[in-house]
């Protein structure tokens, strides 16, 4: 299996997660100020679950996103690839 | 505890190489107003807090500025890549090249290294909340200036992008300020008592 090569799909999928991360993240500080209001908190969840099925298929097809992400069993493929820093990881 | 997600908050795509601009846009990695100072003061400020809300707002906006930190390193990293000797010689880069060759050290757009008294936590919400309000204006003046000194398009739309965030975290605390004023007793209305004596706010619910 191919792990971190930046493969169309994994782009894409990745420029998703990027994108459903940043919904999350604006809504968490919302939700620190105004932890009663349901709409933002039915939004979040709805994002969260996004993000996890996202997440998932990402680091099947596409390489470890974070320490718990190496589904490989035979290779340790956190250290492999571009890192996010280098340009090769955001084209 | 932290955890590392291997990713960019909003992607670094930076084509021409310029390490002129990478001296300017290093002042907010390691600049009096820069994300290091940033994400410190607000880790730090954490722990003094008496509201949760107040300090759910800075552990979340105190960690999204770990992220800028990277992306404002990853910038740099990508400005000062594949540079010839003649290129850096001409360039002002030289004098940070020296002593820092392509790594990426934390200092000012004037070279002085990063400082933590750049950076409060006077252990009082109001002082400290006030703080942050200021610190979120002054990152947004910097990204402002850096946008007036740079044409480089791929460069522009990552610094306009956390300039918008300098924005929304200077809301976030704008509610922090006002959920804090909120507890307060009414004979502290100027918010000139302070927080480390417990009787002169309201009791939390």
């Amino acid at each position: 299996m191919m792990k971190h090569k930046p493969c169309n799909a994994c782009r894409d999928s990745l420029a998703l997660l990027r994108a459903l991360d940043f919904s999350i993240q604006e809504t968490v500080l919302y939700l620190d100020a105004y932890p009663d209001c349901q709409e933002a908190l039915a939004y979040y969840h709805k994002l969260v679950c996004e993000r996890d099925a996202l997440m998932s298929s990402y680091q099947e097809q596409c390489g470890p996103l974070s320490i718990y992400g190496n589904r490989s069993k035979t290779s340790w493929d956190w250290v492999n690839g571009p890192w996010p820093w280098e340009i090769e990881a955001n084209e | 505890m932290w955890t590392y997600d291997r990713k960019l908050q909003y992607p670094v795509k930076i084509k021409n190489p310029n390490p002129q601009l990478a001296t300017i846009i290093i002042s907010q990695l390691g600049g009096p107003d820069g994300e290091l100072g940033a994400s410190m003061r607000y880790l730090h400020q954490r722990y003094s807090m008496p509201y949760g809300k107040v300090t759910g707002i800075l552990t979340d906006v105190g960690t999204e500025e770990l992220a800028h930190l990277e992306m404002v390193a990853a910038i740099i990293h990508q400005l000062t890549r594949n540079l010839s000797e003649e290129e850096i010689q001409k360039s002002p880069f030289a004098n940070y090249f020296v002593d820092h060759t392509t790594g990426v050290y934390p200092v000012a757009a004037s070279a002085v290294p990063f400082d933590m008294k750049y950076i409060g936590v006077k252990g009082d919400v109001i002082a400290d909340l006030n703080e942050d309000l200021a610190a979120e204006q002054k990152a947004r003046v910097t990204y402002d200036n850096i946008l007036r000194l740079t044409d480089d398009p791929d460069v522009k739309d990552v610094i306009r992008y956390l300039r918008e965030r300098e924005i929304v975290h200077y809301q976030r605390f704008g509610d922090a300020l006002r959920i804090t004023q909120e507890q307060l007793d009414s004979k502290n209305f100027y918010a000139f008592n302070p927080a480390f004596d417990k009787h002169c706010n309201k009791k939390q619910r």
